[in-house]
């Protein structure tokens, strides 16, 4: 019996013993899909990926997020589903923690936190395989990620918070009060200039930031600041650009293979990295939701051979089922989220030009846009025609992309065409998660 | 060892002598209880010797080898053990004096037993017998109402589906408030492993695993002074669940158990016909131009003839009988050195409503064998296959309810050319229903090995290996017909999901009695833990089929995979000890301490002291002689014990995280912060109880009140978005759980014939969040019904509360809690919770010679629940494509109408006018009006059980032991002022803090089953 005895007694005790000792190691575990943060961006590799990383920010809120918030607030989309966010953004009457307002602010945060520590990291790699043209390429498009960012974010919100430093602790965020929209702009403006210098220029890239994409970036933002021979300028620089052209059909553009020459900036997605945005455009005998269907004015002036001319392709169906079909890879959700396209350069230049009264050069700019589309050119004479010709046209060119609310609210006029006369509501409002957690924060009037 | 074997071979040799010299004297005899009641399984044994027989059904036993100079022994748990000569004639009959039941047992704690009259610590049991045939797969559904201050709320009617399990109320917000399971000894892993996405619905109760009929007994410890050795894992109480084993030297037992059932939906959803739809529609459509200003007489209604529409009936096509099948066969027992049980079991369960259905397969072995006097293995193995038809409702709008729900009811099922119709977001139901193809296969194998060798009479070592190990396959596939699929020629996805929970055990008990009578008690021990506790899962996805014959995903034209791991480690050292003196006065202590990988660098290690006092008055002389109490015991402990459940593996860690692709290239993202001193949640719990039983016993009685204070809550405290989070994980926050417990046990009538027994108990706990960084909304897909805020219980209900439809306007008035005359978020307010203040059972038994009928109520009040089904279909025209429930019909209409439903309008106007059409549905409220919250306070027949045993005369002639045969209905009746089909229900159950909503789920199924158990 006692050799046994002293056998497990023997056991017993090595096994605490043996506990005690290995204990610490025991206990440290490391996750296999994800790294500490303090190692994020140490080497080509890493740095790399983070800006992939911020890449797929930008895509994570215009897949169709922000393409929702651009369309079904005006007049060319109508709510026709179940989802009552999207109803509540239909009526203009968006509660605090209106999932769709709420997702995008959210992601574009988070985007420019990824972007944030690109900028602050990525200079102090030091890692032969990153030659400096890549470094500066790098840190480009981190600038030019965080410029759309607070573009997107001002124009939606008004002036917000702006975080440049990566958050590593929640001590980096004290005291930071909302900015006005000048000083949002002005950092979007700051960020472009840099973008603008560290970022290269081929001539085939369009799903990735370039020198022309930051150019026209900035032209829209000029456009949007009223600063309109600077839109002018920036917009020729692009235009001028061979690498773009207005292509043909209209239909073209959102038809794969996608990266026409139209886009300037446009996102792919791809069989593993999939945008399933048609899912509330189509019907559901196509297995979509139809959440978001093609207004009956809309209709009208695509099928009108005067107005929409080549853009009817952006519908299809008949009667009381017309639905969208900007997206439309329903079998393999790969559509683009299009961001940037050269036709809105013409516009932008169009519209810097009227404002400035050069209204043949205008209209010129202009009747590219309706010639690409078969549309005869505008007869549009004064000023002010010229102008709501533009707007009229930016309404059909653009019609289910993250437009018309925008220009509506930029030119003041959403009171008189949308009928939304209380002001409060042109901006969305922070989201009731921010005005609960954070002492820094103020909401925007009338929420 | 050769000199091991040579001692038995003597010991077994000597044995088999002795049985042969003293065999010439056969005893039999009977063995009765109180009242002269026939004692089943009572252990007979021969003073000196090992042979013991069981007594059987009658109490009838026969042991060979009695002699006159021997005397036996008759036990029998809850009876005094009696010493009793062998009569010369061999014939006895001994009625058995009946110790204090309640107080009396011996009952398992943490790693070791105790006679419940020690007991420092509040813990429950539950006889098996006590949950046998109720129609429900899981052990833990079954225990509500069963014992106080255990909160049981199925889900859902689903079988197998999702259970809410609550021991003295939500201790946490973020991490689990789900106990610990323990089942011989092994930590079971209660996380889901369904993948197969629910609509926020829990799919499955893991517990469902285990067949109930295995089950001997359960241990449910409540207080800090039960819960503490379990240190880091027992915070929100633990359930130790003890399945049946043999017993040396009985002859094989043999059960068979079969049942059947039918099952039926006590009440179906309503929705509105097709002319009352196209009525409502039109006068939204009226109201909603008069609102805009238009002139009436050029309205044009949307439907000029509603009256003429038709109206297609999809409800009645949702619901079917459902047939439940049970059939168990077991057979235990031993021989003089090992003892064994073998259990088989078969359930297929089908749901109510199309097309659920669950089945389960169960295999148990449980062996012990002494290798020596000293030396014990012994093992416990369970094997179950489970399978799940899953059917998605709840949350999911193309889920099978919500296409026949929500879909307008003149609106055709099928179109023309006779294929399925589908409208708005929602799929056809018929086409669910016929091609959903969703099949969640789960392997449990539970298994344990151990090693106990007697060092000592008074010292004891244990030793054991547990492993818990779960694979779930899951098999997609969405056809052409149904939504899911039609987009991209059918859409697969295939889930492979493992958990594994190893524990390594050892312990080295101490129990010993000393001094003068025995007057010092001991009981002490000491040991270690190792657990790990690993999650892998492996998902591939497919697109693209040839047609629907195809469904495996290697026939896809596009396809894309991926595969998780996380692991959790825990290691743990703990101690604990007991004094008794004189039986009178107990005191213990325990102490544990965890080291856990979860947590923080700077905060891995936790200690959890507890301790306890018990003063057992009814020793004392003063109370003797009141001659009051038959048993009186007062008992009163402090601890702590912890939890770490229900956070990430790696949540103090900050990590950037992969899978933040574009365009094919590999990119990460921050996705965590950082914090190296997470550690714990804290919870301090004090209890003070007393036990007692008056009137001979026939009255037992126990009372607790406890104070359980949760500090450094694991709380994802919300940050501004800003920050590029949205949470982040601290300890931060407070909750406080109180109340008091009542359990009653009462033998109304005991006479040789009648007996009746009442049991009853009921459990107030009062639940309030006692500290919190900021408030926490969340729930209901964004819309933030829930709200967790200080001051507050967890599980409220923040809305718009709706004051009152003024008569003259027919507009919703709401109250403006920021009095700033008009209607913005700042006005939602907590109106309510999902918690109720106080639930019970109430059990009856009444049996009559062989007959027995047993009834058995639950009842729970003071919840709320939150009508979903009404929020989205009594929407006043707002939704196009949405029907209507009847409580639409009850909207304003005319001036001077008095109701709660505003007038119908999708006018949208300024949101924040109160008492503006535009808030009647949609505005600033959005609907998220208090009218759609209502009382869900209900009590149930759960079950009432008639059956008629054999009597034991006619059993002997047929060689049996046991034929019982009953009937039995569960759910016959509900009496609830709540609207919906049910008031047990929790729809969006995968998140604790969003209880109480009722959105398409399917209800509580009512059930008739007739079976039979026979033995032999």
């Amino acid at each position: 019996m006692k050799p046994l005895n002293k056998i497990i007694k023997g056991i017993a005790m090595l096994w605490m013993l043996s506990a005690f000792v290995s204990c610490k190691k025991y206990l440290t575990e490391i996750p296999n899909n994800a790294v500490p943060s303090t190692a994020a961006i140490t080497d080509a590799g890493t740095a790399r990926a983070a800006i992939i990383g911020a890449y797929d920010g930008l895509q994570n809120y215009y897949a169709s997020n922000y393409p929702t918030l651009g369309t079904i607030t005006a007049d060319n989309v109508v709510f026709n589903g179940t989802l009552s966010q999207y109803l509540q953004l239909d009526q203009n009457a968006i509660p605090t923690d209106n999932v769709t307002t709420v997702a995008a602010y959210q992601g574009i945060y988070s985007m420019i936190n990824t972007a944030n520590s690109v900028i602050a990291f990525v200079p102090s790699v030091n890692d032969p395989l990153l030659t400096n043209d890549e470094k500066n390429k790098i840190l480009g498009e981190a600038y030019f990620i965080r410029a759309i960012g607070y573009f997107d974010l001002g124009r939606g919100w008004g002036g917000v918070q702006l975080q440049l430093k990566p958050t590593t602790d929640l001590s980096a965020l004290k005291g930071i009060k909302r900015s006005t929209l000048d000083e949002t702009y002005d950092q979007v403006l700051a960020d472009l200039v840099q973008a603008e210098q560290l970022l290269p220029e081929d001539a085939k890239t369009r799903n990735r930031a370039q020198k022309s994409t930051a150019r026209a970036l900035r032209a829209r933002l000029h456009l949007y600041r009223k600063q309109w021979a600077d839109a002018e300028a920036y917009a020729s620089q692009v235009i001028s650009n061979t690498k773009y052209s207005l292509v043909k059909p209209y239909g073209a553009f959102f038809t794969a293979p996608f990266l026409s020459n139209e886009s300037v900036l446009e996102l792919t997605f791809s069989a593993n990295d999939r945008n399933s945005y048609w899912n509330l455009w189509y019907p559901s005998s196509f297995g979509g939701q139809f959440t978001l269907k093609p207004s009956a004015g809309i209709v009208d002036k695509l099928n009108n051979t005067d107005i929409g001319g080549a853009r009817k392709s952006l519908i299809a169906g008949s009667g009381n089922s017309v639905y969208g079909v900007l997206y439309n890879t329903y079998a393999t959700s790969t559509d683009p989220a299009y961001l940037i396209r050269i036709a809105e350069l013409y516009l932008i230049r169009a519209e810097a030009r009227a404002q400035q009264n050069n209204l043949q050069g205008a209209l010129e700019d202009l009747d590219a846009v309706r010639q690409r589309a078969d549309v005869a050119k505008s007869t549009a004479v004064t000023k002010a025609q010229v102008i709501q010709a533009i707007e009229d046209e930016n309404s059909v060119e653009f019609a289910f992309e993250a437009h018309r609310w925008f220009d509506l609210v930029r030119t003041g006029r959403a009171g008189e065409v949308l009928g939304l006369t209380n002001k409060d509501f042109w901006l969305f409002p922070i989201p009731y998660q921010d005005i609960l957690s954070d002492p820094d924060v103020t909401q925007n009037p009338g929420y | 060892m050769k000199h091991f074997l040579q001692r038995s071979a003597v010991f077994v040799f000597v044995l088999f002598l002795s049985y042969r010299v003293m065999a010439q004297t056969a005893v039999t005899g009977k063995i009765l209880g109180e009242n002269n009641q026939p004692l089943e399984n009572a252990t007979v044994q021969l003073k000196g010797s090992k042979k013991v027989v069981l007594s059987a059904t009658d109490g009838s036993f026969q042991l060979e080898g009695g002699s006159k100079e021997k005397k036996i022994l008759v036990s029998f748990t809850g009876y005094e053990t009696q010493e009793i000569p062998v009569p010369s004639n061999g014939i006895i009959s001994i009625t058995l004096k009946r110790d204090n039941r309640q107080l009396e047992e011996v009952i398992i704690t943490g790693y070791s037993t105790q006679s419940r009259k020690f007991i420092a610590g509040s813990i429950v049991s539950v006889n098996a017998s006590s949950i046998k045939d109720i129609p429900a797969a899981g052990f833990n559904q079954l225990l509500q109402g069963k014992a106080a201050g255990v909160q049981v709320t199925s889900n859902s009617g689903v079988p197998g589906g999702g259970i809410t399990f609550r021991v003295r109320g939500n201790n946490s917000i973020n991490a689990s408030v789900d106990p610990l399971y323990v089942i011989d000894g092994v930590f079971v892993s209660s996380s889901d492993p369904v993948q197969t996405s629910m609509g926020n619905q829990q799919q499955s109760n893991p517990l469902a695993d285990i067949n109930p009929n295995d089950i001997e007994s359960i241990q449910i410890l409540k207080d800090a002074n039960a819960t503490a050795i379990y240190g880091s894992l027992g915070a929100n109480g633990v359930i130790l669940v003890t399945t049946k084993r043999g017993r040396l030297n009985s002859s094989a037992k043999i059960n068979i158990n079969a049942y059947h059932g039918w099952s039926n939906a006590p009440k179906k959803f309503q929705v509105t016909n097709g002319p009352e739809t196209a009525l409502l529609a039109n006068e939204a459509a009226y109201n909603t131009a008069i609102d805009n200003g238009q002139d009436p007489s050029a309205i044009v209604l949307p439907f000029p003839k509603a009256d003429t529409l038709p109206t297609y009936d999809r409800i009645n096509d949702l619901f079917r009988t459902g047939n439940t099948s049970n059939y168990e066969l077991s057979a235990q027992g031993g021989s003089e050195k090992s003892t064994y049980y073998v259990g088989l079991g078969y359930l297929k369960q089908q749901s109510i409503v199309k097309p659920s259905n669950f089945e389960r397969y169960s295999a148990r072995l449980n062996y012990d064998t002494y290798l020596s006097r000293r030396l014990k293995v012994g093992t416990s193995i369970n094997i179950t296959r489970t399978w799940r038809n899953v059917s998605s409702n709840d949350n999911n709008p193309q889920g099978v309810i919500n296409s026949a729900l929500f879909v307008r009811s003149y609106l055709p099922v099928y179109n023309p050319n006779g294929s399925y119709a589908k409208y708005g977001s929602f799929d056809n139901h018929l086409a669910l229903i016929n091609n959903l193809n969703n099949n969640a296969v789960g392997w449990r194998s539970i298994g344990n090995i151990y090693g106990e060798y007697v060092i000592l009479p008074e010292l004891k070592f244990r030793t054991s290996w547990s492993v818990d190990r779960t694979d779930e396959y899951e098999n997609n596939y969405a056809n052409t017909l149904i939504s899911a699929g039609v987009a991209t020629n059918g859409s697969a996805a295939s889930y492979q999901t493992k958990n594994q929970v190893l524990t390594n055990e050892q312990v080295l008990t101490y129990i010993k009695s000393f001094g003068s009578g025995r007057k010092h008690a001991i009981n002490a021990l000491i040991g270690n833990t190792l657990n790990s506790v690993l999650t892998e899962g492996t998902t591939a996805t497919g697109t693209g089929f040839p047609s629907n014959n195809f469904t495996a995903i290697s026939s896809a034209a596009t396809r894309s995979g991926s595969s998780s791991r996380s692991e959790a480690k825990l290691v743990s050292f703990f101690g604990k000890a007991s004094y008794t003196f004189d039986n009178k006065y107990t005191i213990d202590g325990s102490l544990r301490a965890d080291g856990s990988s979860k947590f923080g660098v700077n905060n891995r290690w936790g200690y959890f002291p507890s301790g306890g006092l018990t003063w057992r008055a009814s020793q004392e002389e003063f109370v003797k002689n009141l001659n009051w109490f038959d048993e009186l015991k007062f008992r009163g402990s402090i601890g702590l014990s912890g939890n770490q459940n229900g956070i990430g593996a790696y949540a103090a860690q900050g990590l950037w995280s992969a899978g933040a692709n574009y365009l094919d290239n590999p990119g990460d993202a921050p996705t965590q912060l950082a914090n190296p001193d997470l550690t714990w949640e804290t919870t301090r719990q004090a209890d003070v109880g007393v036990e007692f039983a008056i009137l001979n016993n026939k009255l037992n009685v126990i009372v607790d009140y406890y104070n359980k204070y949760t500090y450094d809550l694991l709380l994802n405290v919300p940050v501004p978005l800003r920050s590029g989070f949205a949470s982040y994980l601290q300890n931060y926050g407070a909750v406080r759980n109180k109340g008091v417990e009542i359990t009653l046990h009462s033998d109304n009538i005991n006479t040789k014939e009648f007996r009746w027994t009442t049991d009853f108990n009921i459990a107030f706990n009062n639940n309030k969040i006692e500290k919190l960084a900021s408030d926490i909304a969340l729930g209901a897909s964004g819309r933030n019904i829930s709200i967790l805020r200080q001051g507050y219980s967890v599980n409220s209900f923040q809305l718009y509360k709706q004051l009152y439809v003024d008569p003259e306007t027919g507009n919703a008035v709401y109250d403006d809690v920021d009095k700033s005359g008009t209607i913005t978020s700042a006005d939602r307010q907590i109106v309510g919770n999902a918690l109720p203040r106080y639930t019970g059972g109430l059990t009856n038994n009444l049996s009559y010679k062989n007959f027995d009928l047993g009834f058995f109520f639950y009842f729970q009040q003071g919840n709320k629940i939150m009508n979903m089904n009404d929020f989205f279909l009594v929407h006043g025209g707002t939704q196009r494509n949405i029907g209507f429930v009847p409580r639409q019909l009850e909207r304003w209409q005319h001036p001077g109408d008095i109701t709660d439903i505003p007038r119908m309008t999708t006018y949208s106007g300024d949101p924040t006018i109160n008492g503006g059409s535009a808030n009647n549905y949609g505005g600033s409220v959005a609907s998220l009006s208090s009218r759609y919250l209502e009382d869900g306070s209900f009590i149930r027949l759960r079950t009432i059980t008639l059956s008629y045993s054999l009597p034991s005369s006619v059993l002997r002639n047929v060689k049996l032991t046991n034929l019982r045969v009953y009937v039995q209905a569960s759910n016959l009746f509900t009496i609830t002022k709540y609207k919906g089909l049910d008031p047990e229900v929790s729809s969006q159950s995968a998140n604790q803090n969003t209880a109480g909503y009722d959105w398409a789920t399917v209800p509580q199924p009512r059930t008739i089953q007739a079976g039979i158990n026979l033995s032999f």
